[in-house]
């Protein structure tokens, strides 16, 4: 009995293996689709959505990189080891993701995917009210985050692709965080982070909400106003900037910081040259 | 040994305060007057001493024979013509003297090879610590005197040492000495062995003069010869070809004279020198941010032996924005400087999803091109650009490419397998995980490749959908190119569906690309393990391994088959029946290794010298014989005499006998039993009562 009882769970582990990943998520590991969190609210996913979409449109507009369409993603069901980008909108309605939810995030950090958590209360977070920092907290606690910090001015991030020293969304001015800087890691010129994930960071912290500074209608007209005015379109300009700056930080690592010291490679080997 | 000892019956001072009183009583016997005061006191004397105890104690002696120490010298450099007769006739002709001579031990050592040389001092130190010191009458060495641990000799010892020296006065030998060779050196640069010629002993003036013939092989090929003059250093430049063992031999022939030399096994030197590869450079050239750029900057970063030079196309020339230049951080690809004039610096390039958009300028890819067939090596990870208009294989690149891409893209998960070359290739052989038919598990699928057709020649080592070629490398000119018709070897880091060993398959295929020997498709191995014993291993892309043939130093050969042990692993074990350099082929492949010390330490000085032994036969006031002018007679000294002189006979050593002894047992016997001092003390008591007239005077006057 228990040698059929065996048999059958081999014959049904057999095809559940051989299964077919979602379509959804094939194409998204072909053609580097950002992915969003689906937290159960309309409004914010729908905004996630058009964010993700806007931010795409700039990349395909001013970089190689030209992401399919963004894609939504069920954190107990759907597989994140074919995703690189996860933006996270924190809400205080989404309910707690399973533990296996958890064990999939925690490899999908660990092998080098990233997390952009955006607590959309860069307005109010601060001023002693309520804001998203409760929920952030319920909702990060299982995760296996390295301890955080400010990014701070020499970040790989304010030079992955446009020069930047603000992150700005919707909002602006609050404090971005990312995996802080190992003790005595500053002396490293230029490049402040352990080699771990090729120096990626695994989250990015913040409360810019810069999907609705990104987010791009059906008929290609930003959705949301940022600011007013002239300043408020330099400001929405900055945040595709660091829209921009987040996804060639998550696809290329380090490989700007690598590039402060290729004009010193190829002086040696010019030497080199002179030597022999 | 023999004595009065003392064995009181009271203590001390009872005993004295005995005599005391004795005396006191004397004393006053004498004032009284009475006559017999000299009787009274010596019997309270007697009566004292019989108190102490005297006892006479005596030791029993016995006399101990002399020991003399016999070493005869057996190790190699003993071996050579004429010294194991001498060496023999001496011991035996001592042997028979020693015999002869009253109450006199020969303890025997016999000094045989060891993997330093020859260990005189450490075998002396050990027997003469082994024996007690004062029966030591001579110590008599039969050797040639080439002690290789001077240091270990002792620095005197109890009697006479001598040293029968073996050896012919016209003993010579002319011999190479390497003075200095490095262990390592990098691949193409030279290296420098210093080495001279030294002549030793008696050399005929014709050969002294002449000059030696050096010849120089590398890995068992000629390499150059040369004159080189005796005592004259040389500075001989010899470049490492390859990684790994580079074996270097040098060597002359023996000088033809009427005395041969002594051996002609100190006329040649194998070093092994290692070639060790400069820091590799590679530069990485990807087409577009993507999920896999950051495998191979892992990759590579994590290389400590990789300088990484990355570029990457974030900004086509194509796409432009309105924002202004000094607000962005994108620096110019230097593409004339890499691709022109630094090209041949790099050891390998990697095209990782690199699609043709006018960066590079077709001239561009014709010198990458003539790069790899002059030796350089190209590696294309291609995505689905590569079935389009902008694909590298339309270049003129392209030309060298292992494949040609059909324009079909497989979108569709599949399962990467190694195909039976795969098994075999030492790239794919052994990747953890592999799928087989009789495992359950196996790697991660991927989910997109390219069609492609392969080029006549070009290894196919894994598959992918529909059983098309997903690996393939090939050899163009000196140089070679490898590609992987997909991009998605990072869903393996990422762990979907449990992953694959992506970081290994990488390492691999960038470093057969970049020619590691460890990595090379048909190698001989020959792997030495302690002593003489070698495991050859033929790796072969081959069903069959042809036999290895083995030449030794003396010129014979040996064929030697070897067993499948795995896909493309054939090998065999076997032990060498002496140190010296061997030359093994299959006919395609040839490899030298030298087994054993790069030259025999025994072999190092031939002619038989003193000069290790000298001081401490001179110390001990022994002497040095030539066995050549004849065997010496042994005669018997007293200690501290010269123990080495010439008579009329011929020259004559001598042993010091020691005269030593040992006590085995003490006699204590008391002076006078008990009735005895009974019979003294009552005496003398009973002589003084009747001295002073107590007894028949006072009879006598009644």
């Amino acid at each position: 009995m228990r040698l059929v009882l065996a048999l059958l769970v081999m014959i049904a582990a057999a095809p559940l293996r051989a299964q077919d990943p979602d379509p959804q998520l094939i194409r998204a590991a072909d053609e580097v689709a950002l992915a969003y969190v689906i937290t159960g609210d309309a409004r914010v996913d729908e905004t996630s959505e058009a964010g993700l979409r806007g931010i795409s449109d700039v990349l395909t507009d001013r970089t190689t990189v030209e992401p399919g369409q963004p894609i939504g993603i069920d954190l107990d069901r759907d597989d994140l080891s074919l995703l690189t980008f996860l933006y996270w909108p924190v809400t205080e309605s989404q309910p707690l993701p399973t533990p296996q939810a958890y064990v999939r995030l925690n490899h999908f950090l660990r092998s080098g995917g990233m997390v952009l958590f955006d607590t959309r209360d860069g307005d109010i977070a601060g001023l002693g009210g309520p804001d998203g920092a409760e929920a952030l907290q319920r909702l990060a606690a299982p995760l296996d985050i390295p301890p955080l910090a400010p990014i701070p001015r020499d970040h790989v991030l304010t030079r992955s692709f446009y020069l930047l020293d603000d992150f700005p969304g919707r909002y602006q001015g609050a404090d971005v965080w990312a995996e802080a800087p190992p003790a005595g890691a500053e002396a490293a010129e230029g490049v402040p982070f352990r080699n771990l994930n090729d120096g990626v960071s695994p989250v990015i912290i913040g409360g810019n909400s810069w999907a609705e500074a990104w987010a791009v209608g059906e008929n290609g007209l930003p959705v949301y106003t940022v600011g007013s005015g002239l300043d408020g379109e330099h400001q929405r300009e900055m945040a595709y900037r660091f829209g921009v700056n987040l996804i060639m930080y998550v696809l290329t690592g380090n490989y700007k910081s690598d590039q402060v010291h290729v004009p010193t490679l190829l002086e040696r080997l010019r030497q080199e040259e002179v030597i022999q | 040994m023999t004595g009065l000892v003392f064995d009181p019956l009271l203590s001390w001072p009872l005993v004295a305060a005995v005599a005391v009183l004795a005396v006191l009583i004397a004393v006053w016997s004498f004032w009284r007057g009475l006559r017999g005061w000299p009787l009274r006191g010596l019997a309270g004397l007697a009566a004292a001493a019989a108190l102490a105890g005297p006892a006479l104690e005596s030791g029993i002696r016995n006399k101990l024979s002399d020991i003399v120490l016999l070493l005869d010298d057996r190790s190699a450099s003993q071996s050579l013509p004429g010294r194991v007769g001498q060496t023999d006739a001496a011991v035996e002709n001592l042997t028979r003297q020693l015999a002869a001579l009253p109450d006199t031990e020969v303890r025997r050592i016999s000094v045989t090879d060891d993997p330093d040389g020859t260990l005189i001092g450490a075998a002396l130190s050990r027997a003469l610590a082994a024996e007690p010191q004062a029966r030591v009458a001579g110590v008599i060495a039969v050797t040639d005197g080439l002690a290789h641990d001077a240091p270990m000799l002792p620095a005197d010892a109890p009697a006479p040492v001598h040293v029968l020296l073996t050896g012919q006065p016209q003993d010579w030998d002319r011999r190479l000495v390497i003075e200095e060779a490095p262990a390592y050196g990098l691949i193409g640069q030279p290296v420098t062995i210093r080495l001279r010629i030294e002549d030793q002993g008696e050399v005929p003036p014709e050969i002294a003069a002449s000059p030696a013939r050096l010849q120089v092989t590398i890995d068992g090929e000629p390499s150059r010869s040369l004159d080189l003059p005796p005592g004259v250093t040389l500075d001989l430049p010899v470049v490492p070809e390859h990684a790994g063992q580079n074996v270097v031999s040098i060597g002359f022939d023996a000088p033809e004279a009427e005395v041969p030399e002594l051996t002609t096994r100190n006329n040649m030197a194998a070093l092994q020198i290692q070639g060790v590869r400069d820091r590799l450079r590679v530069l990485l050239v990807s087409g577009e941010p993507h999920a896999g750029e950051r495998t191979w900057r892992n990759l590579l970063k994590s290389d400590a032996n990789v300088d990484l030079i990355h570029f990457t196309i974030l900004r086509p020339p194509d796409k432009m924005d309105a924002v202004p230049v000094d607000e962005m951080s994108l620096i110019a690809f230097p593409t004339q400087e890499l691709f022109m004039e630094r090209i041949r610096d790099f050891d390998l390039i990697i095209f990782d999803r690199y699609r043709v958009r006018g960066i590079l300028m077709p001239q561009y890819f014709d010198n990458i091109r003539r790069y790899v067939e002059e030796g350089g090596a190209v590696l294309v990870s291609a995505g689905p650009e590569m079935s389009t208009v902008e694909s590298l294989n339309l270049s003129p690149l392209g030309a060298i490419l292992p494949a040609r891409p059909t324009g079909r893209i497989y979108e569709e998960p599949f399962l990467p397998r190694l195909t039976d070359d795969g098994m075999r290739h030492p790239v794919t052989a052994g990747l953890p995980g592999a799928p087989s038919d009789d495992s359950e598990t196996h790697w991660g699928r991927w989910l997109r490749m390219s069609q492609v057709l392969p080029e006549r020649g070009s290894q196919v080592v894994m598959t992918g959908a529909n059983d098309e070629p997903l690996l393939i490398l090939n050899r163009v000119g000196r140089g070679r190119v490898g590609m992987l018709t997909s991009d998605q070897v990072w869903l393996w880091g990422r762990g979907f569906e449990g992953g694959g060993p992506q970081l290994e398959l990488l390492r691999r295929i960038a470093h057969w690309s970049m020619k590691e020997p460890e990595l090379e498709e048909e190698a001989l191995l020959a792997d030495v393990a302690a002593g003489l014993t070698v495991t050859i291993t033929r790796r072969t892309m081959a069903d069959t391994a042809p036999p290895v043939r083995i030449t030794g130093p003396d010129g014979r050969t040996e064929t030697l088959a070897l067993t499948e042990e795995g896909p493309g692993r054939h090998s065999a074990r076997w032990t060498a029946p002496e140190p010296g350099l061997y030359r093994l082929t299959d006919g395609e492949i040839t490899r030298v290794i030298a087994l054993g010390p790069a030259a025999p330490r025994e072999f190092e000085e031939t002619v038989a010298s003193p000069a290790v032994l000298g001081p401490l036969v001179e110390k001990t006031r022994g002497g040095v014989v030539h066995l050549s002018q004849g065997l010496p007679d042994l005669r018997m000294v007293r200690e501290g005499r010269p123990a080495h002189g010439r008579g009329v006979a011929g020259e004559w050593i001598a042993i010091t006998p020691r005269g030593a002894a040992s006590t085995s047992g003490i006699m204590h016997r008391p002076l006078l039993p008990g009735w005895g001092w009974l019979l003294i003390v009552a005496g003398l008591a009973l002589g003084g009562w009747l001295s002073e007239g107590r007894g028949w005077p006072r009879r006598r006057a009644a």
